[in-house]
Order: structure tokens, then C-alpha cells, then sequence
């Protein structure tokens, strides 16, 4: 390795440091005894104790993880008959279609969010749970879709007309090929689909109502005068570490080409 | 099976019902929840729908007006710099490290090293942000200009290394290879030779990173408390803090504009976009 090679390692070894030494921090000072920031006292875990006592956490917890896995379900349904018409079926007009399945992805959260808000406030909507999962959804099928799509644009069409060759019919060509091949994609698909979901913060916040609270909005609520704490560092530890392992699992999934 | 067999049958002879029963669910959920939104936000900021969401017909730019005035053009102006400081410093961060991981690094380390960067890309920017909250506080730094630039570009990172890694890791290394042999030095090689050549990559990743950030609302917020406003932050504000619907419509659409607009004249330029 030349001189410049080791720097550029040096380099990226800071970088690395920059993005995960922050995690860091929070993971060790959510296990402090101390309150004080800075000062690490002695390992305890009574702040993980005041969240498990807190009811309010608990609610939040509910909600999030019920918001989370009913969009992945729906979103992962509306977003792979989407991939699968797009792909597979013959019909006209399917470049228009790409274009506006893509818009959601293109299109500035925030936007979204204020779309949305207004949308609801119009069509007399009552805001809480129903509003932040339709939301959800909205936004996730379209993640589902581009996933799904690339994987089943991916693998060889030959094996479908092998199959109806060898005399399956279509239903059951798409039951016992289509489908088990397309899954590795879906699966990729269900986890994105529930990550964006759960920690989700700024769709949450336009859309939900008085009594509908999830786990990011109560961060976004305790932290928002500058006030960290040690219980609030436990709370993010263990959504990062949520979303965290799922996100590996993703990329494994997806690097096992 | 009878029912199989008429199903198949089904499946033959209705091929576009067929087509809108699959497609059908997915885009009429989608114009529901997701266009029809935007043409309620258009009939806002023209002033077509009212107080209590009461149908007026009266069209009006004042609400445009409005979101053209010096403050808001100011505002509009600040978001601008600072996304595209985020942009030139992620560039400057992520450059070296999508090119060590692409070119330099051992085989085995390779996908380790894309894998940790992939995974802080999937976590919400308030956790992330919120992180950095710790650091902030010990440096006194809270509430600052520069917590914020650090903060937007901490967020961004990842989307910047990952289109520039996807581009060199394409790159033909025998291009270098050529290069050298023909009496280049390493400094002119990169230069005019792998430079060039990740232009899409570099090209993505500002897309990715620029027009996201002129909109961000979570690292201004909470780094930089009520010093720093964003359109991000003066949207939220509008909305959930003054409730003025009208003249917060007119700004996003005026946001979502220089979007699409942007986004069009990259697409014609580059093409592909690649995430």
C-alpha cells in the first residue's frame, strides 16, 4: 500500500467514526448512573427501568409497532400488485405508470405531509390513528414497488414459460415459480416498508391528532427545548436498535446476489 | 378442479380485467392518498377552498403573493446555501471513502464497509439527529450555525457515499491501468481518468442530498432551535404552529416546483437516476 492509499484508509476510518461515534455516545450514556452528560459515573440500568415504568412509552410503543406492521402488510400487498401488473402484465400506458409510481419516492416528505394534513382537514377526517396509517401506506407502496420491480425484472423469464410449457397453468405457474422467486425481494421490501413506518417522524407528526402518539414523537416532544437525558437516550437506543438490525438484515438479504 | 379451470379460463379471456384488478388497488389507493392530497393543497393556495374548508371558487394569488414577499424570499435563499454547503461537504467526506471502499479496500472488508453505511441510511433523521444533541450540548454548541452544517451533513452522508460507491465500483480498472502505463501520474490519472468517470455517481448523489435538504425540517429545528429557518422549518411552523393553511400551500407548491424542476433538468442531463 502506497502512502496515499494508507491516508485514504486514515481518511475513511474518520468518517466511519464521524457517522457511528455519535450512536456510540448515546448507547453509553443511556447505561450512565449519572445524569450529568460527560461524566460517566458507573454502568446501571435504571434509566431502561423508568422506561419500562412509563405507561405513556408503553402506548407510544403499542402504536408505533401496530402503525408499522399493518402498513408493511398493505403497503407490501398494494406494492407488489403494482410490481407484478408493471412487469408481467400487457398494457398500455405503463411508462405514465412508472413515472407517477415513483412520484412519492421523488417528492419532499415534508410536502407530502402538508398535502396530507389539508387533504384529511377538507374530507372532514378524524386525526389519529386511521390518518398516520394511510399516510404510512401511501408512502410505502411505492418503496415496495421499485424493490419488488427490480426483482422480478431480475430473475430469468424463461422458468415462467418453462413451467406453463411443461403444462402448469398460470394460476399455478404464479403460485409455485413466480412467487417463490420473487420473495428474497419481498422480504427486502417488507423490512424498508417497516422501517419507514416505525420510526417515522414527520408524516406522524402532520397527520396524527390529539391522543395519538408514537414512539418518535414523544423524542421529537422531550427533546425539542435541547433537553437530552438519560432516559431519553435509553428511548433511542432501542428504536436505533430496532431499526438498526433490520437494516443489516436488509442488506444481507440484498447483497446475497 | 372446476374452479381452477374456470379461473384459468377467466384469466385468458379478460386479460385488461385482469390487468385493472391487479393494477387497480394499488393507483386508485395511491390518487386517493397521495395525488388527490396535492390537488387539495393547489385549491388551497389559490384560495379556492376557505376557512373551514368551505369551497369558495374565488382564485386569488395572494396566498403566492404572500410566499414571495422579502422574508420568505430570504428564507427560500437561506435553505439554498445551506443545502448546497451540505451537498459540497458531503461530497468532500464521502468522495475518499467511496473510492477507498470501491478500489482500495481488501475483497473481505468490502461488503462490511457498505453494509455500515447503508444501515445509519435507514434510520430516521430525528434519532440521528438526536444523537448528535448529546455531542452538541457537551460542546456548548447547541443552537448554533455550525451544529446545524455538522448536523445536515452527518444526516446526508450516507446518501452521498452510496450513488458514488455504485459508480466506481463500475469503473473499468483497466482505464487506470492504461493510464499509468502511458506515463500519467497517479494525481493526473485521477484528474482526468476515474474524475470524470463517477460524474454520475457524483451527479446522483447531489440530487439525492440537495433536494431533500432545501426542505429539511428535523436537523434545523432541533440544532438550531429558532436561529436557523428553513422552508422546512417555516412550513411546519405555518402549519402547526400559525395554522396559516393558505400561505403554507403556496410555499410547498412553490417548493415541490423548484423540485420537479430541478429533478427535470438533471434527468435530461444525466438520465438514470441512481439510488
Amino acid at each position: 500500500m502506497s502512502i496515499t492509499d494508507r491516508l485514504m484508509g486514515l481518511y475513511s476510518a474518520l468518517v466511519y467514526a464521524f457517522l457511528y461515534v455519535p450512536i456510540l455516545l448515546v448507547i453509553v450514556f443511556s447505561f450512565n448512573e449519572s445524569r450529568t452528560l460527560g461524566q460517566f459515573t458507573g454502568f446501571s440500568l435504571k434509566w431502561y427501568q423508568v422506561l419500562l415504568e412509563d405507561k405513556v412509552v408503553w402506548v407510544a410503543f403499542y402504536n408505533s409497532l401496530n402503525v408499522a406492521i399493518i402498513t408493511t402488510l398493505v403497503s407490501l400487498l398494494l406494492g407488489t400488485l403494482a410490481a407484478y401488473g408493471m412487469v408481467r402484465l400487457d398494457v398500455g400506458g405503463k411508462g405514465a405508470v412508472d413515472s407517477l409510481l415513483y412520484v412519492p419516492i421523488i417528492i419532499p416528505e415534508i410536502a407530502e405531509a402538508l398535502s396530507l394534513l389539508l387533504f384529511y382537514k377538507f374530507s372532514g377526517y378524524q386525526l389519529g390513528w386511521l390518518t398516520v396509517l394511510l399516510g404510512h401506506i401511501a408512502f410505502d407502496i411505492s418503496f415496495v414497488y421499485v424493490v419488488v420491480r427490480a426483482r422480478l425484472a431480475g430473475f430469468d423469464r424463461s422458468l415462467e414459460e418453462a413451467s406453463l410449457t411443461l403444462g402448469a397453468n398460470e394460476v399455478q405457474t404464479f403460485l409455485k415459480v413466480t412467487l417463490p422467486l420473487s420473495m428474497p425481494g419481498i422480504i427486502a421490501a417488507a423490512l424498508i416498508a417497516f422501517t419507514l413506518s416505525f420510526d417515522d417522524f414527520i408524516k406522524t407528526a402532520f397527520t396524527t391528532g390529539p391522543g395519538f402518539q408514537t414512539l418518535p414523537l414523544i423524542i421529537w416532544s422531550q427533546s425539542a427545548r435541547g433537553g437530552v437525558g438519560p432516559e431519553l437516550n435509553a428511548l433511542t437506543t432501542v428504536i436505533m436498535a430496532i431499526s438498526m438490525a433490520i437494516a443489516y438484515a436488509y442488506a444481507k438479504l440484498t447483497m446475497e446476489k | 378442479m372446476a374452479w381452477m379451470d374456470s379461473l384459468i379460463d377467466f384469466v385468458r379471456r379478460y386479460r385488461w380485467l385482469v390487468a385493472l384488478l391487479v393494477l387497480g388497488p394499488p393507483l386508485i389507493y395511491l390518487s386517493i392518498y397521495f395525488f388527490a392530497p396535492f390537488v387539495i393543497t393547489i385549491l388551497y393556495s389559490v384560495g379556492f377552498i376557505g376557512r373551514r374548508g368551505v369551497v369558495t371558487w374565488q382564485f386569488t394569488i395572494r396566498y403566492y403573493q404572500e410566499a414571495l414577499r422579502w422574508v420568505y424570499l430570504k428564507v427560500f435563499y437561506n435553505s439554498v446555501v445551506l443545502a448546497a454547503i451540505t451537498t459540497v461537504g458531503s461530497i468532500l467526506m464521502a468522495y475518499p471513502v467511496a473510492y477507498f471502499i470501491a478500489v482500495k479496500a481488501p475483497k473481505k472488508w468490502k461488503n462490511l464497509l457498505v453494509v455500515s453505511v447503508m444501515v445509519p441510511y435507514w434510520v430516521d433523521f430525528l434519532l440521528r439527529t438526536y444523537a448528535l444533541m448529546n455531542i452538541f450540548t457537551m460542546l456548548k454548541m447547541m443552537f448554533t450555525y455550525e451544529a446545524v452544517v455538522v448536523g445536515m451533513i452527518y444526516d446526508y452522508l450516507p446518501f452521498m457515499v452510496l450513488p458514488l460507491y455504485a459508480t466506481l465500483e463500475k469503473l473499468d480498472k483497466s482505464l487506470l491501468e492504461a493510464s499509468y502505463t502511458l506515463g500519467a501520474s497517479p494525481f493526473k490519472t485521477f484528474l482526468k481518468v476515474t474524475l470524470p468517470l463517477s460524474k454520475p455517481g457524483i451527479a446522483s448523489g447531489t440530487i439525492l442530498v440537495f433536494v431533500p435538504a432545501i426542505g429539511e425540517f428535523v436537523v434545523p429545528a432541533m440544532l438550531g432551535g429558532v436561529s436557523v429557518t428553513t422552508i422546512g422549518t417555516l412550513t411546519w411552523d405555518l402549519f402547526l404552529k400559525f395554522h396559516n393553511w393558505w400561505r403554507g400551500a403556496a410555499l410547498s407548491i412553490l417548493y415541490i416546483a423548484v423540485v420537479l424542476v430541478s429533478l427535470i433538468l438533471y434527468m435530461r442531463k444525466v438520465g438514470e437516476l441512481e439510488i
